[in-house]
């Protein structure tokens, strides 16, 4: 008996140590770090919310919040509308729809640098094949700059995010329509309900778990999400793009402002993890779990 | 009211046709079941009156009314699903008031509605309930409700009790029978359980490969099966065939003995397939002499499994049997019991029987 505990310990110690070095431990140097003054690189003194109060006194603060939430959240909201649509139109049965399925998966394989470069490329305000051809249709009189806008970069920005996040949300989505038993529809069709009823008193509550895990999934990735707008705007033009992602790693790589840098990463774990409780909340209690009342 | 008329229909997937012109009257307020094995598109025939399956050729009427190319909700017609397909997220309440809720019916109207027909339904108690805390047979009174509570010209049940076990398959069996005597409603009911097609029916419809074999009431189709494949599904244990050919008295066995005299005069020499039923066969003095293979009591009756030349018959009496396996016995089927069928066609000989 002993001698099976001590060995069942052996066996998950290489996991613990794993976490324990690579998670708990940069977690809590970034965590004690963002309470510690940092002068040119050296630690002078523990316990202060300095690096706090020089970050929410910066007004690049707060145009980093707003584009962070327009990011996360614009992105999220769209990356799961549009992932639906595409996933109920897959969701049909047709040699069409059979290819498809196959080749949306497309931008997941392409690495982030390389379509962060095609994008750039293709969105550039004088040669972009995207503006030239809004010009040449007579769409627009004048070239229009989607990365040199600071109107209009951020939603670029969010488009490209679309492009690349959403066909894996769309194949999920698609995988459970499908898995949404046949004799319900047909019951809810001789309900009487139309097409779109069945979809929103039918089809929707059964993919409702689905639902709430993509749009939480999709929100941790495009929190993670990093390349994409590092490559195609740096942050720019004038912080207009910057978020927090660019915003932690500009401070901390490029300016070596690591107090600062900290503390960005303090608010972003924070709303990670409030993310996961809000899901975890959702699930909580749901018609599926047995018994519950 | 509602009467359903079926006329010549036909349905196919592709090159493969699976319902070979149907036709079929059903009268307002009957309980029509429609009986065959896997395969033979009672299924099928039931959903096309529904409207969830489109047909190929012919009419559905429904109270003179054709309903061929109307949407299922515009036909009048609830359907009961094997699984219940009850909507999982939804109580009690909300599966059976879905209807009416989008027809955009008065809340209090469903409320008053819903009660009444779970009233009905013994279901008062689980209006707040989820499917998932329900059990099989709770399930299946759910469905039923949700049918009900529409108050449509037709019932339609595809299968509803294969899900269930034995014991609560008799209970529901009599629960749904007292449902249609006290509401009076059409009902087109598809089994493959010729048990629930007996004693439920008015009316009997046996399928078979697309095609109607025999129409009737489930006495009519017991005594006077139209072909071998009727008189063998139904009835159980089922009918005993031998091959047999007409004498000049009657029937006889292959090796001579006399078996009984057919209903018709069947020319001499003609040879044919000779049914009768296990409790229909008596044990004698003389007749046709065979070996117990199998004694197999089950309380009330007994079941013999007796060898005859090629043959394996089964009979069953209500006496007590002392012979052991191994014994030789004779048997005699009673008089006016035995069914002639035609060796080529299977089509029954007797005098009226519809022609194949």
């Amino acid at each position: 008996m002993r001698h099976d505990r001590l060995l069942a310990y052996a066996m998950i110690l290489p996991v613990v140590a794993a976490v324990l070095a690579f998670v708990v431990g940069p977690t809590y140097n970034v965590a004690t770090l963002s309470l510690t003054k940092v002068v040119m690189g050296m630690e002078r003194g523990f316990g202060t919310f300095d690096n706090f109060r020089a970050l929410t006194a910066d007004p690049v603060f707060w145009l980093v919040m707003k584009n962070t939430a327009i990011w996360i959240l614009g992105g999220t909201v769209l990356c799961v509308t549009v992932g639906l649509a595409v996933g109920t139109f897959l969701a049909l049965d047709s040699r069409l729809t059979g290819w498809l399925r196959a080749l949306i998966l497309l931008p997941w394989v392409i690495p982030d640098v390389v379509t962060a470069m095609a994008w750039k490329w293709m969105l550039h305000g004088q040669v972009g094949i995207i503006g030239q051809t809004l010009q040449d249709t007579g769409l627009t009189d004048r070239p229009i700059s989607f990365l040199g806008d600071p109107q209009l970069v951020m939603w670029t920005l969010v488009v490209v995010l679309i492009w690349r996040k959403m066909p894996l949300v769309a194949l999920i989505l698609c995988a459970a329509i499908r898995s949404v038993p046949d004799d319900q529809l047909e019951a809810a069709r001789m309900d009487g309900a139309n097409a779109w009823e069945r979809f929103r008193f039918v089809t929707i509550p059964n993919i409702a778990f689905s639902l709430t895990a993509v749009t939480v999934i999709s929100m941790i990735w495009i929190t993670a999400e990093f390349a994409l707008p590092w490559i195609m705007t740096g942050g720019g033009p004038a912080n207009a793009s910057q978020i927090m992602a660019t915003y932690i790693y500009q401070q901390s790589f490029e300016f070596f402002n690591w107090g600062v840098a900290s503390a960005m990463s303090v608010i972003n774990l924070l709303m990670l993890v409030s993310i996961v409780a809000l899901y975890l909340y959702i699930n909580r209690r749901s018609w599926a779990s047995e018994g519950s009342q | 009211m509602g009467s359903v008329a079926l006329k010549d229909i036909r349905k196919s997937y592709g090159a493969v046709e699976v319902l070979h012109g149907i036709d079929l009257d059903i009268a307002d307020g009957e309980f029509t079941v429609l009986v065959g094995p896997s395969g033979c598109g009672k299924s099928t025939l039931l959903r096309s009156i529904a409207g969830l399956e489109t047909i190929s050729g012919g009419d559905i009427i429904l109270d003179d009314t054709k309903i061929n190319t109307l949407q299922p909700k515009e036909r009048d017609i609830a359907m009961v699903f094997q699984n219940y397909a009850l909507y999982p997220h939804m109580t009690v309440a909300k599966n059976m008031g879905f209807s009416l809720r989008l027809s955009k019916v008065d809340k209090d109207e469903i409320d008053r509605k819903v009660r009444a027909a779970a009233e009905i339904l013994d279901l008062t108690p689980l209006l707040d309930r989820y499917p998932r805390q329900l059990s099989g047979g709770q399930r299946q009174r759910v469905a039923m409700g949700r049918a009900i509570v529409r108050d449509p010209k037709v019932f339609l049940f595809d299968e509803p009790l294969s899900n269930l076990d034995a014991k609560l398959r008799v209970q529901m069996r009599s629960e749904i029978k007292e449902l249609h005597q006290r509401l009076k409603t059409t009902t087109i009911y598809v089994t493959h359980d010729q048990i629930e097609a007996m004693t439920m029916a008015d009316k009997i419809v046996v399928m078979r490969g697309g095609h109607v074999e025999q129409i009737g009431s489930p006495l009519e189709l017991y005594e006077n099966p139209a072909s071998v494949f009727v008189a063998g599904f139904i009835g159980s244990p089922s009918m005993n065939f031998v091959r047999a050919s007409a004498g000049a008295d009657g029937i006889e066995y292959a090796d001579g003995h006399w078996l009984g005299r057919p209903a018709a005069a069947i020319a001499p020499g003609r040879a044919v397939i000779a049914g009768f039923r296990p409790e229909d066969m008596r044990l004698a003095d003389t007749g046709l002499p065979a070996r117990v293979a199998l004694v197999e009591p089950t309380g009330a009756e007994t079941q013999l499994v007796l060898r005859t030349g090629q043959d394996s018959l089964v009979m069953t009496t209500r006496e007590r049997v002392t012979q052991k396996p191994g014994d030789l016995v004779h048997v005699v089927v009673s008089e006016g019991k035995l069914h002639c069928f035609d060796a080529d066609t299977e089509r029954s000989l007797a005098p009226g029987a519809a022609p194949a």
